[in-house]
């Protein structure tokens, strides 16, 4: 799920950069961080927190306070509160998603900055099988084909934590449920079930459902 | 109000540790004159140092409730 | 150029009412008015005062407690570590130098030398007999300082008191006054006449004997209990007295005292009768008359903090580990100076809080000591480098 949130942290503006505007220079170390010892030290935007989620862009500081400044160091520290846009997998949620990488055991597909994997047994209600030579898995009844590239609904059924240091930790997707898959599949899906039991209403709200959580 | 010698002297190493941290020089200043608290004097002399104290007043008011003085 | 009229100089003064002490500013205008200054000369004065107290004044931050340490801590390595018999008409022994510091800033029970100075109110300040009376009439005497000799006869189990008559007159007791004590004891006196008193004892033994005699001797007949001895002195124009031994309560009974000026050196006592303001003057008087006693001259405002030190808490308090650093509230202060890791340990079973605000416990977390250069606080104005680059 995307997040607008509200952070408050404290800036350390070094002293080299006490000429530039402040707002400027806050903005840009919340944004990448300021080089330390021969490093970058902190920076927000990447950052994987396990409350938050990633942490995709700072969008705006909202206020900066006074800087103070500390015994030993001749930088000055803000108290800041500023605006950013996180995202963070639930449990549970559907998401579309775009088919990275095709290999035998499943397929990693990517949704917002993380990829995930669905495994070759949750990808569709048939006989799966791997194609080498096109880096597909193709359904032995149905046909139905993914490819990299494809864009498919899928839902969260797994979560693991990452390992501090660690982009981000392994997630499980699965798309054997009704209305999940590749969007043509889904498509095809709802076009059998119209035409089967036009006034049926249970497969309608579901979708409907679905498509909200979305 | 009058600067202390405690807050003259916190202010000059901190504005020196600033100057020799790269923060830019807010006077001009001769070209024999490189020692960042050389040039810190120099800008609280001046008064150009771009640095607040924060005076404190000495203690917080403690408000004692009343239910303190109720014997147990 | 003309003097000042009182609100002229009352207007100049008020102009620096934040700058003054109130004393000074009053001093200022009483002394300006007698004096007849002109507004020119008042400024000149003015000026003085004023650069002085600037002077005079310490700088927030400064060690004020480590300085009065040491202020009175050097003065106190030239002092006498003996006790002196005090200079003057009848010699009165008093403790002085190190000895008397050390019993004010103890805050002992008693001084070892107890002693009163009481001076008499104004319509019989001058009156040397109405001064001696009341010295008469303060002194304590028991049986034992009126009695010349004890007689114990084992026959018939009875003790003679042979008594100093003149003494009895010089004091203005009589026998009957001290038939009445006696009886009030529960003393019962069988025989007595102007000179001796007669008593008797139920058992013959001679070990009893002597007891109700030590008991008879100590009976209290007249004066104020716990003053030993009254002087009537000459002082500056007026009778003042001197006691050994001291009891404020009781003399401040006694008609003709003056109770604003009369003195005692016992502070708990002066505690205990005239408030803990009180006490907290006698501190401050006491350890500058000894220190000014032996030539030695210390800043009042170390004394005062001193004074102020130890009566904070509405009692008066000693300095060391019985008193001001002993029972500290603060965990780390404890640790540091006793039992650490029981006292941390507790600590830690009470869930107490720690509030870092003294030098010890900086000192033990690694942070700066909020002292000096430590208390102050900085923060960057960070318009000023754009203006400046413009």
């Amino acid at each position: 799920m995307y997040k607008t949130i509200k952070i408050e942290d404290v800036v350390r503006v070094p002293p080299h950069r006490f000429g530039e505007p402040l707002k400027e220079v806050i903005e840009d170390i919340l944004r990448h961080g300021y080089e330390y010892k021969g490093g970058v030290v902190g920076g927000y935007e990447g950052l994987l927190d396990r409350d938050l989620g990633v942490i995709l862009a700072v969008t705006d500081v909202e206020s900066i306070e006074e800087g103070r400044i500390i015994p030993n160091d001749g930088a000055s520290y803000h108290k800041t509160v500023f605006n950013a846009i996180v995202f963070k997998p639930e449990l549970h949620e559907v998401l579309d998603c775009e088919v990275v990488d095709v290999v035998e055991f499943g397929a990693f597909v990517r949704f917002g900055p993380i990829d995930g994997l669905v495994h070759v047994s949750q990808i569709a209600d048939d006989y799966i099988s791997y194609d080498e030579k096109r880096a597909a898995l193709i359904g032995k009844t149905t046909n139905k084909v993914l490819e990299v590239g494809d864009r498919v609904r899928a839902r969260i059924v797994a979560m693991s934590a990452s390992p501090e240091g660690q982009r981000e930790g392994k997630i499980n997707l699965t798309m054997r449920q009704a209305n999940l898959g590749k969007f043509e599949w889904i498509a095809e899906e709802k076009k059998k079930k119209e035409e089967k039991a036009p006034k049926e209403k249970k497969g309608e709200k579901k979708e409907k459902e679905v498509k909200d959580e979305a | 109000m009058k600067l202390t010698r405690f807050e003259k002297a916190k202010i000059v190493g901190a504005r020196a540790l600033q100057i020799s941290m790269g923060a830019p020089i807010l006077i001009k200043v001769p070209d024999d004159i490189i020692d960042p608290i050389d040039i810190a004097i120099k800008e609280l002399e001046a008064g150009v140092v771009p640095i607040t104290v924060r005076r404190k007043p000495p203690k917080k008011r403690e408000e004692i409730p009343m239910d303190r003085g109720k014997s147990k | 150029m003309k003097a000042l009229t009182e609100k002229e100089v009352e207007k100049m003064l008020m102009e620096h009412a934040d700058s003054l002490p109130d004393v000074i500013l009053e001093d200022l205008k009483r002394e300006a008015l007698a004096a007849g200054l002109t507004a020119k000369e008042l400024e000149t004065v003015l000026g003085d005062v004023l650069k002085r107290t600037e002077y005079a004044q310490v700088e927030p931050g400064e060690a004020v407690g480590v300085v009065a340490a040491q202020s009175l801590g050097e003065p106190g390595t030239q002092m006498t570590m003996r006790t002196f018999h005090y200079a003057g008409a009848a010699e009165m022994n008093v403790t002085l130098g190190l000895p008397r510091i050390m019993e004010i800033v103890d805050a002992r029970k008693q001084p070892s030398t107890p002693m009163m100075t009481i001076y008499l109110e104004e319509d019989i300040r001058e009156d040397r007999e109405k001064a001696k009376e009341i010295g008469n009439m303060i002194s304590a005497i028991s049986l034992s300082d009126i009695v010349e000799k004890t007689e114990t006869n084992l026959l018939d189990s009875s003790i003679t008191f042979r008594l100093d008559t003149k003494l009895m007159k010089s004091r203005g007791i009589k026998i009957e006054d001290v038939i009445t004590r006696l009886n009030k004891s529960k003393i019962e006196v069988p025989d007595y006449s102007e000179s001796r008193i007669v008593l008797k004892s139920k058992t013959q033994e001679l070990r009893e004997l002597r007891k109700l005699a030590t008991k008879v001797l100590g009976t209290h007949l007249a004066g104020i209990k716990g003053i030993e001895r009254a002087l009537v002195k000459r002082e500056k124009g007026e009778y003042v007295i001197f006691t050994e031994g001291s009891n404020l309560k009781e003399v401040f009974k006694i008609k003709g005292v003056d109770k604003r000026r009369t003195k005692c050196n016992d502070i708990l006592e002066i505690e205990k009768v005239l408030g803990i303001e009180a006490a907290r003057r006698a501190i401050i008087m006491e350890i500058l008359d000894t220190l000014n006693e032996q030539g030695l001259r210390v800043d009042v405002r170390h004394i005062m903090l001193i004074a102020s030190a130890m009566t904070v808490s509405g009692t008066v308090r000693s300095i060391g580990r019985h008193g001001i650093s002993g029972d500290k509230a603060s965990v780390l202060d404890r640790a540091a100076f006793e039992i650490t890791v029981d006292n941390l340990l507790m600590a830690g079973v009470k869930g107490e809080y720690e509030e870092l605000d003294g030098v010890v416990k900086n000192v033990i977390v690694g942070q700066p000591v909020r002292l000096g250069t430590g208390v102050v606080e900085l923060t960057m104005k960070m318009d000023k480098p754009k203006e400046a680059a413009k």
